[in-house]
């Protein structure tokens, strides 16, 4: 029994041991990216390419992924802070982020990578969430010509997403002859294209009138895919029910791309704002003063037109 | 030694033990020298027994003797000391439990070892390769008819073999516990064991289930097995073995012949004291006042109309298994829902829980030590002191350790409990202290009204019996009056004032004890059942 | 005491042997938390073991260790409570929704304590008085718990000017001794661990629940209220949560709906943690804890040791089912 306990020491030991390597280098920058959302596709790319540029860099970059706790956001944004590192990027809201005091008090730079502005950080880098929204939602009444019964996906929990179904629907409450037949906040945990899914296809199944839902404005991408799987499951494919998405993520370019229901998304650049990130960290580290607390990076609207470009 | 490597790695049909048919009186296992101890403590010192062929040896002891050490040894499971054993003459090693088994040694254990989701012809095969198809298809009509045919042997026929255990009725299921060590004596392969080692085999046993047991036994006799039985039941020791032998402390005492033996004799070697009595006389006469009355009690499994306990006065309670003894205790503590019935307790009229129970100074022994009397996993003094907490403790809130400990101590000594101290686990005493712990619990309370006992000396040694049987008369002495369930017949007979008779789920009968008979009382508690079948008849 | 008198037999006394396996069993978790500190003070000299680090970490953990805590008294009634994350994300957004009704702290405070209470009051009658697994009861109250929470904030975060301040800088600020600062939430943690450990270990309450989880039917017969106490025990677990709800607003001056969600597995895998420091695997308030700091320091170390945030999830993983299988190997090899 106690051999087997010292081998099982012994490998926990190793295992340790070997992780250790990744700490090296103690000339170049160590920078911190801490995020609760690495598992969505957008703060992937971002992440990626924030990484991609430090790596040129010669940083080291530590990526810290909270799954969805923004408690131990803060616990980690606590222990880089006690660690030292020479900068600090965060991808969530800033105002759930008290611990920001402590980085500040530690003299340690804060950059938001599409997160929110406040006085802590150093600049915030993100896409214009409210014109984003408005593109996809005027494409809505444009397509529409103004008339018509639209279904809304939006998520208030997070602040960037909650400011795009703000603004949609005011541009729909704008129009007279636009009837919002329900706001939808679909279940995320499983990545939000199931739950939202199976809410369209009550919502399917409560207007079956052909003609009764003519779009599905979704303020990200996996609703509007969960919307489109379950107006094509319905065979309601042919009503000319429109859907629009923002992010345009991998799945929802393919989906434009084909020509069915799923017509338009926005695409934030998010590779764009990570290389971005890095290199306002670059010339902060520099010395440089950033008069800027928000650096906005443009968007493009994808329609069939321009997706089989991508 | 070959062919017991090949016997342990290969599977277990194949045994070597089938060549000779043992003539009556050769020795068939003998073991020499048998020690044990544990962390320095010896627990079997230079034992040493022969079983002959055709012959029942009984083993007798009270617990913590070494007989369980020395039936380990024997099983394999527990590594000697020191021991130098026989089979016919050879010498041979049991060093596991399949060398034991490949020996001819077959184990059938006190605590019923089944598993009660499976089938009863699972159990009887458990451990053994199912017939099937391919290897993974059981084929369970050959499996059931296989159950079917063990059990013929062993006379019973009343069990089907696809009812799954649970179902059973306790003696049924030490039945097919029973059973199961038969299992490998399966005609077809002509394998066939050499010496049968039960332990307390009749403890769940109703009087009926015993005699078919002992036939069984008998049977085993006459093909030229040895039995070695290990039991407290005095009766059945002297109905069933041929020869006695007692083990006190880790040591062989003495071996007996039955015929030339008396209990006063064995229960002398076992306690190492002479015992004027088994059953202490009653010092003190029945009170007048009424401290239990009850009427019309009823619960989904008894009925009872009416009966009441004097003070001092001790009232059996008697039946076959299943007639309700147990759910009458239950229904009266208010451990099974009462559906009506009116309980006065010193007249007044109390509806009891088990809570309100123990603070009216009703204390309850229940039948099942193990799932139903203790909490294993903690203490002695946790354990003897749970129902009295309230005023063992400081304001009925906090734990008062020394108050605890002193208690448990001195009542886990009135009941000659053996422990290291208090805060011994309970799951590392021996089954007859773990008793004499659930025992001691009744002692808490100092104003006891009522004690409701439940087979209140079931697989305790009889050192041990008598202490209880006179605490018991003491308790009744100070004023408590004292229902007790049983089915050691001596045991009712010698204790008690008045007998309560169930029969089917209810309260037929009431008899004084004074001229009562292990046989009228058997009677009566058959009696109903003879006479519902002529009933029925006559419809 | 007129117990009745008989020949006294003494009773055996044995000298219990030194037992490399007992010995294991019970502090094998110790020394393997005592590895990890002494690999991460090796391998971070400067800023591991520091005071201002382990009163960081002792932050970080409060509000684990308080629904830990207090997850512990349910099992060692042998339930458990999966609803206490989504009860802890309930009461941040009770709170946070009578702030922005201009209620002051302690209004909110208690609201919050009540409806704790009243959700382990739910869970407790469910299970000790209707019969429902406690697996399937809590599964159930958890969603609902994050349902209504998800319902009454309308799925927005709370945070801002509505949150008054002092609620807000109670999180952040602490006891000042000289030089070092011991935040409120740790002292509110540690009062919550004396207190339980008081209610475990030095109570009959406590006793009582230990003996429903060793044995819940002898207990009855032994005449423990089986029932209510069940109930009570999910009551505290309730209450920790909400406790543990209002801290956690506290800390992030703010109240999400989701964000006490992750607290219910951690806490049930300090208690198993803790569980494997006691002789007969019972949950054990002082082992919680030390599960707790297991999780905290690992979480910690890891992060400044620059490790993979998925990798330390392994890990993490990995070391909860190595301290389980060392301590039961060491059970079985008794």
């Amino acid at each position: 029994m106690s051999r087997l306990f010292r081998l099982l020491l012994v490998m926990a030991l190793l295992v340790t041991g070997f992780a250790l390597p990744v700490s090296a280098q103690d000339d170049a920058p160590v920078v911190a990216v801490l995020t609760p959302y690495l598992a969505q596709p957008g703060t992937q790319f971002m992440v990626e390419a924030f990484q991609a540029a430090a790596e040129a860099k010669g940083w080291t970059v530590n990526v810290i992924d909270t799954a969805g706790d923004v408690a131990a956001l803060n616990s980690r944004l606590q222990d880089v802070v006690t660690q030292g590192v020479d900068a600090i990027v965060i991808n969530v809201d800033p105002q759930q982020v008290p611990a920001l005091a402590d980085a500040v008090a530690a003299g340690i730079p804060v950059f938001g990578m599409d997160a929110g502005s406040v006085p802590e950080l150093v600049v915030n880098v993100t896409s214009n969430g409210y014109a984003m929204a408005a593109e996809t939602a005027t494409y809505v009444v444009d397509r529409l010509n103004g008339v018509g019964r639209v279904v809304m996906f939006i998520f208030p929990p997070y602040p960037p997403v909650q400011k795009r179904g703000v603004i949609a629907e005011a541009i729909f409450n704008n129009t007279p002859d636009i009837e919002i037949i329900d706001q939808v906040v679909p279940d995320v945990t499983d990545g939000g294209i199931a739950d939202s899914r199976a809410r369209m296809e009550a919502i399917l199944a409560a207007n079956p009138e052909p003609g009764s839902i003519n779009a599905v404005w979704a303020a990200w991408d996996q609703p509007a895919l969960g919307a489109l799987q379950a107006i094509e499951a319905a065979g309601r494919q042919d009503e000319g029910i429109i859907i629009v998405g923002i992010d345009a993520n991998p799945q929802a370019v393919e989906a434009i791309a084909q020509g069915g229901n799923f017509e338009a998304s926005v695409a934030q650049d998010f590779e764009g704002i990570g290389s971005t990130t890095a290199d306002l960290v670059e010339r902060y580290l520099n010395g440089e003063t950033l008069t800027q607390t928000t650096v906005y990076v443009p968007t493009t609207l994808v329609t069939r037109e321009n997706a089989r470009v991508e | 030694m070959n062919s017991l490597s090949a016997v342990s790695s290969g599977p277990v049909y194949t045994t070597m033990t089938t060549a000779v048919d043992p003539s009556p009186g050769t020795v068939l296992l003998a073991v020499r020298h048998a020690s044990k101890s544990y962390n320095g403590v010896p627990a079997l010192t230079d034992a040493s027994l022969e079983l002959r062929a055709g012959e029942v040896h009984a083993l007798m002891g009270e617990n913590g003797a070494g007989k369980s050490t020395l039936i380990k040894l024997l099983a394999g499971v527990l590594a000697p000391d020191r021991i130098e054993v026989e089979i016919q003459g050879r010498p041979a090693t049991l060093h596991s439990p399949q060398a034991a088994y490949g020996h001819g040694l077959r184990f059938i254990h006190q605590e019923l070892n089944i598993v009660p989701q499976l089938s009863v012809a699972e159990n009887v095969f458990l451990g053994q390769r199912y017939p099937a198809w391919f290897g993974t298809l059981v084929r369970w009509r050959t499996l059931n008819r296989r159950a079917r045919d063990v059990l013929a042997m062993l006379g019973v026929h009343h069990i089907d073999p696809s009812e799954r255990m649970a179902r059973l009725s306790p003696g049924d299921q030490m039945l097919v516990s029973i059973a199961r060590a038969f299992a490998g004596d399966d005609s077809d392969n002509g394998s066939r064991a050499l010496v049968y080692v039960m332990d307390e085999p009749t403890a769940a046993l109703t009087g009926h289930e015993v005699d078919l047991l002992f036939e069984v036994i008998n049977g085993l006799k006459a093909r030229g097995s040895a039995v070695l039985y290990v039991s407290h039941r005095m009766e059945e020791i002297f109905r069933i073995s041929d020869r006695i032998t007692v083990m006190r402390d880790g040591r062989v005492v003495g071996t007996r012949h039955a015929a030339d033996t008396h209990p006063g004799e064995l229960i002398r070697l076992m306690t190492g004291r002479t015992l004027q009595q088994v059953y202490p006389p009653r010092q003190t006469p029945v009170g007048e006042r009424m401290r239990l009355t009850v009427r019309n009690l009823r619960s989904h499994a008894v009925r009872a109309d009416a009966f009441d306990l004097r003070e001092g006065e001790i009232v059996g309670v008697a039946g076959l298994n299943g007639s309700g003894r147990t759910e009458l205790l239950r229904a009266l503590v208010g451990a099974d829902r009462r559906l009506s019935g009116e309980i006065l307790l010193d007249g007044r009229r109390v509806s009891l829980t088990p809570a309100m129970a123990w603070r009216n100074g009703v204390a309850f022994v229940p039948e099942e030590r193990r799932s139903q009397g203790l909490v294993l996993s903690r203490s002695v003094a946790d354990n003897i002191t749970l129902p009295g907490l309230a005023w063992l403790s400081r304001g009925g809130m906090l734990i008062d350790r020394g108050l605890e400990r002193r208690t448990s101590r001195s009542l886990g000594d009135t009941v000659q409990l053996k422990m290291i101290g208090p805060d011994q686990t309970v799951r590392e005493l021996s089954g007859g202290n773990q008793q004499k712990a659930v025992f001691a619990r009744a002692l808490t309370r100092t104003t006891r009204v009522l004690l409701l006992l439940d087979e209140p000396t079931r697989g305790v040694d009889v050192g041990a019996k008598v202490d209880l049987y006179r605490l018991i008369r003491e308790l009744s002495g100070q004023g408590a009056a004292i229902l007790m369930v049983s089915s050691d017949l001596p045991e009712l007979i010698g204790m008690t004032d008045r007998i309560l008779i169930m029969r089917q789920g209810v309260l037929v009968d009431e008899v004084p004890t004074a001229g009562l008979t292990e046989e009228s009382l058997l009677s009566l508690c058959y009696g109903e059942t003879a006479h519902e079948r002529s009933t029925d008849g006559g419809r | 005491m007129s117990v009745p008198q008989t020949v006294g037999v003494r009773p055996a006394r044995k000298r219990r042997a030194f037992s490399v396996a007992r010995w294991l069993r019970t502090f094998g978790t110790l020394i393997g938390f005592l590895i990890i500190v002494a690999i991460f003070w090796q391998q971070r000299p400067t800023t591991f073991m520091t005071v201002t680090n382990w009163l960081n970490i002792t932050q970080q953990v409060s509000i684990l260790g308080v629904v830990a805590f207090t997850m512990t008294v349910v099992m060692v009634v042998g339930d458990f409570d999966l609803s206490v994350g989504t009860m802890a994300s309930l009461v941040g957004i009770i709170a946070g929704t009578l702030f922005q009704n201009e209620q002051p702290v302690a209004v909110a405070v208690v609201a919050g304590l009540l409806a704790g209470a009243l959700g382990g009051l739910i869970n407790g009658f469910l299970v000790s008085y209707v019969g429902i697994s406690a697996f399937v009861t809590t599964l159930g109250t958890m969603t609902i718990f994050g349902g209504l929470a998800l319902y009454i904030s309308g799925g927005t975060t709370i945070f801002g000017r509505v949150i008054p301040e002092a609620f807000g800088n109670f999180g952040r600020e602490g006891l000042v001794l000289g030089s070092i600062t011991i935040p409120n939430l740790t002292l509110l943690a540690l009062a919550v661990l004396v207190l339980t450990w008081f209610i475990l270990e030095q109570t009959v309450f406590g006793r009582r629940l230990y003996a429903i989880g060793g044995n819940r039917e002898a207990s009855r017969l032994a005449g423990v209220r089986v029932r209510f106490l069940r109930l009570l025990a999910f009551v505290v677990s309730g209450l920790g949560a909400a406790a543990a709800g209002l801290m956690l607003a506290s800390r992030l001056a703010s109240a999400n709906p989701k964000q006490g969600d992750g607290l219910m597995l951690n806490a049930i895998a300090a208690v198993f943690l803790g569980m494997t420091m006691s002789e007969e695997g019972e949950p054990h308030v002082l082992g919680t804890l030390v599960g707790v700091l297991i999780l905290g320091v690992l979480a910690n170390g890891l992060t400044q040791l620059n490790i993979d945030s998925y990798i330390q999830q392994i890990l993490t993983g990995g070391i909860i089912i190595l301290a389980v299988t060392l301590s039961s190997l060491s059970r079985r090899g008794q």
